[in-house]
């Protein structure tokens, strides 16, 4: 493997501002930031701006907590402070989806503090089980292509937009591709490896990554793929983001492997390919149908649970590591059910609770290596 | 001659109390009767239920009479055991700690039939409500109310979405009793809720008095019958009758809830539940009297009975908690001139993130246009666990001393 290529992939996801800041002075293009998640970036890029997934920032928070209560989880309060003190000259405009009242509440406060040229909120469907959910996505998604044009002045063509869904479905089998060689060999790839390569392309522009990917991929051979000892512990990850990332060092360090995950940075980004025939817009709307539940959207029976069993059993995995986002309303609702259900299967559920701006992980660190001795012991 | 009909009309409070009670006895015997529940949310197109025949129930009545009665922390710890954790809505804490105890202050409310749970008062409620769902193995129905953000094309979707759900809800409706929807009896609930909606919002109109016949208390207790009765000749019957008593007793007499009004006061937020009367009685001791909320306001809705779809998507989608905050900012600020305000109280409420999470904002929108000092304090509508009491009177205290030193009132 072209340990270069992986290096440069991670240096992206390690620091994307400086790098993106120099590339975007030389090639002058505009860049729209996107909160988690769901945004169709494919519409953004067929505008002719570049898409970037805003996912917080771990510095101190300093400004953030004057317009939004210390009660807002850290996810919403780390990506305002971003915005409002690290990188607040970085962006020239935003889509910001809605899916619950935080980020509700967050358009309308990011809008009134945080200079933008363009700003729009995308307001998503939070039920998925009925007819006019797609109707309205649609409707939304019509109403967002209306935006961007009048923002850049230009028609979004079918063509083009056709040749952006093109680059970013070959991004996303990609990073599928990556998964499948992660997850049926023994130590091809770190956790903390891959998902930084997942991250590196919700911030790097797509015909590069996927010129990365490329060359990372070819580079690939028989050795890499090689067992190497033990597999270590397969394990399923559930949550919306995996911050700070050093948990996800720690996951390495502690012999759990990562084989499936339900995670907005994650399986949600790359799961669920846009169909190339049809009515491109339709085929936006489409995916959105098909990536699986996410917590704050509702739908039929009990579909976080379900699919995350599922993902256990596909996998073959022996347990379930649970993130969650200190406050996060959603997640705190669905937990104790959650915890209990996939007990009742015979799946052990480690549920870690985190925030971003955590520095000391100490704890952490001795409750996952436990956890995982536990396992190794079974 | 007038004097002796007002003594024969019965008094508005104990109307209430006997509707309440025919209400929730009329509902635990709805299940022998072969009739169904609907858990719903105070803000919901409940006309569709009553235009159907089944009968609302709203968990969150049923808290604030749990939080009232000072049954929290006692329920929020039975299910803190169970791993939710003592941040989340103080409604749904009670609500699910009494699921697993069964205590409650009018002997419990029957399980549901049918769940909705409409997102323009929060989102909160599709989670306690999912919850809810597995606990009865009772689909949620989520009547999903995008943000009514001021774009005409937005807005235009906006209402055709939620129409479209309205169409959905009376379908899984029929499919639920077996019955075909009758479109006129919706026409004649949707009167009812129109009258009494006019009625409620009259009544709150009242505190613009000067000196006002009522407080935000009388508001938040009078509010019940329209939140769960709207749709009924019942309700319209009662806010008649509550406005002529107001108007009779206090008003043509010039008599205010308090004794020497000077600081007429906003408050933001939900309530303080479980300190409901201690604030009145502490306030009014200081001259002071908060006259209304947006919080109350929830209720006053505008329907046109000539559209029913049409007027129950707007005046569903466009409540205070779901439009932007430059437009819940102005419906506040004209509130303040309305009712000739000259304090605001603003209440962060730890357990109501939909209301909350904008207060900071709108803090700073309110004073702008006003020129008027804000109070901020942060406490927890129904959790004593969460409340400072001398921390809190003395910021009261402290608030009404700086408008005394400005000179207010």
């Amino acid at each position: 493997m072209n340990r270069g290529v992986l290096d440069e992939l991670l240096s992206i996801a390690r620091g994307p501002y400086p790098l993106l800041r120099a590339w975007k002075k030389e090639s002058q293009r505009k860049i729209i930031g996107s909160t988690l998640t769901d945004v169709p970036e494919e519409l953004i890029h067929a505008a002719g701006l570049v898409p970037f997934t805003i996912v917080g920032t771990n510095k101190p928070i300093m400004k953030a907590s004057v317009h939004l209560p210390d009660n807002a989880c850290s996810q919403a309060r780390s990506d305002l402070e971003l915005v409002l003190t690290y990188e607040r000259d970085f962006f020239d405009g935003y889509v910001l989806p809605q899916v619950d009242d935080t980020s509700q509440h967050l358009c309308d406060i990011w809008r009134r503090n945080v200079p933008w040229d363009y700003f729009e909120s995308f307001l998503l469907p939070r039920q998925v089980d009925r007819p006019s959910a797609r109707k309205w996505l649609l409707d939304e998604t019509l109403r967002l292509k209306g935006s961007l044009e009048s923002f850049t002045g230009n028609e979004i063509s079918e063509a083009g937009l056709l040749e952006s869904i093109g680059l970013y479905n070959q991004n996303r089998q990609h990073l599928r591709r990556l998964y499948e060689m992660k997850r049926t060999s023994h130590h091809f790839m770190g956790n903390r490896e891959f998902f930084d390569i997942i991250k590196s392309s919700m911030w790097w522009p797509k015909e590069e990554h996927n010129r990365l990917l490329e060359r990372l991929i070819s580079s690939i051979d028989k050795t890499d793929l090689k067992d190497k000892g033990d597999e270590g512990i397969r394990v399923v990850l559930s949550g919306i983001v995996w911050e700070p990332p050093e948990i996800m060092d720690i996951l390495d360090e502690s012999g759990l492997k990562v084989v499936g995950d339900d995670l907005c940075v994650g399986w949600r980004y790359i799961g669920a390919d846009v169909e190339m025939d049809g009515n491109p817009l339709r085929a936006i709307v489409n995916r959105h149908f098909k990536k699986g539940p996410f917590t704050p959207i509702n739908d039929k029976g009990d579909r976080i649970f379900e699919n995350l069993l599922d993902l256990v059993r596909k996998n073959r995995a022996k347990a379930v590591i649970y993130f969650h986002i200190k406050f996060n309303e959603s997640q705190d609702f669905d937990l104790p059910d959650l915890v209990d259900n996939m007990e009742r299967e015979g799946v052990p559920i480690f549920v870690v609770e985190t925030e971003y701006q955590t520095t000391h992980l100490a704890g952490v660190r001795t409750r996952i290596q436990a956890f995982g001795e536990s396992l190794a012991e079974e | 001659m007038i004097a002796e009909q007002a003594e024969k009309r019965p008094k508005a409070k104990d109307v209430m109390k006997q509707l309440t009670r025919d209400y929730y006895e009329g509902a635990l015997k709805a299940h022998e009767e072969n009739r169904f529940i609907a858990y719903t949310t105070a803000v919901s197109p409940v006309e569709l239920f009553y235009a159907h025949d089944i009968i609302p129930i709203y968990p969150e009545n049923h808290s604030v009479m749990c939080l009232s009665g000072r049954m929290m922390p006692r329920l929020s710890l039975e299910i803190e055991k169970r791993g939710y954790t003592s941040h989340l809505c103080a409604y749904a804490r009670s609500d699910l700690g009494y699921r697993e105890v069964g205590e409650s202050p009018i002997g419990g409310i029957p399980d549901p039939d049918f769940l909705l749970a409409c997102n323009a008062q929060c989102f909160t409620l599709t989670k306690w409500f999912q919850v809810l769902s597995r606990r009865y193995g009772v689909q949620v129905f989520v009547f999903d109310t995008p943000q009514y953000i001021r774009k005409k094309d937005a807005r235009k979707n906006i209402i055709r979405y939620v129409e479209q759900q309205l169409s959905e809800m009376i379908e899984a409706l029929e499919e639920l009793t077996g019955r075909k929807f009758d479109y006129d009896r919706l026409k004649e609930v949707l009167g009812y809720s129109a009258e009494a909606s006019r009625l409620y919002k009259e009544f709150l109109d009242l505190a613009s008095i000067k000196p006002s016949p009522i407080s935000i208390f009388d508001a938040l207790i009078h509010m019940a019958i329209t939140v769960y009765l709207r749709g009924t000749k019942e309700a319209v019957d009662y806010y008649r009758l509550l406005i002529e008593e107001i108007k009779e007793e206090k008003v043509s007499k010039g008599i205010g809830v308090i004794p020497n009004e000077r600081f007429r006061l906003y408050w933001e937020n939900l309530p303080i539940w479980f300190k409901f009367r201690d604030h009145s009685e502490f306030l009014a001791a200081h001259n002071a009297v908060i006259l209304t909320s947006l919080y109350a306001h929830a209720w006053s809705y505008d329907f046109d009975v000539s559209d029913p779809m049409r007027t129950l998507a707007e005046n569903y989608t466009s409540v205070f908690s779901n439009v932007e905050l430059e437009e819940r900012a102005e419906r506040a600020i004209s509130l303040f001139r309305q009712y000739s305000l000259n304090g605001n109280i603003m209440f962060l409420n730890r357990s109501c993130k939909a209301v909350t999470f904008g207060v900071l904002e709108l803090k700073d929108m309110i004073t702008e246009e006003t020129g008027i000092p804000a109070l901020v304090f942060e406490s927890d509508m129904g959790d004593p666990r969460f409340y400072s009491e001398v921390q809190i009177r003395t910021r009261l205290e402290a608030y009404l001393e700086t408008l005394d030193r400005l000179g207010v009132g």
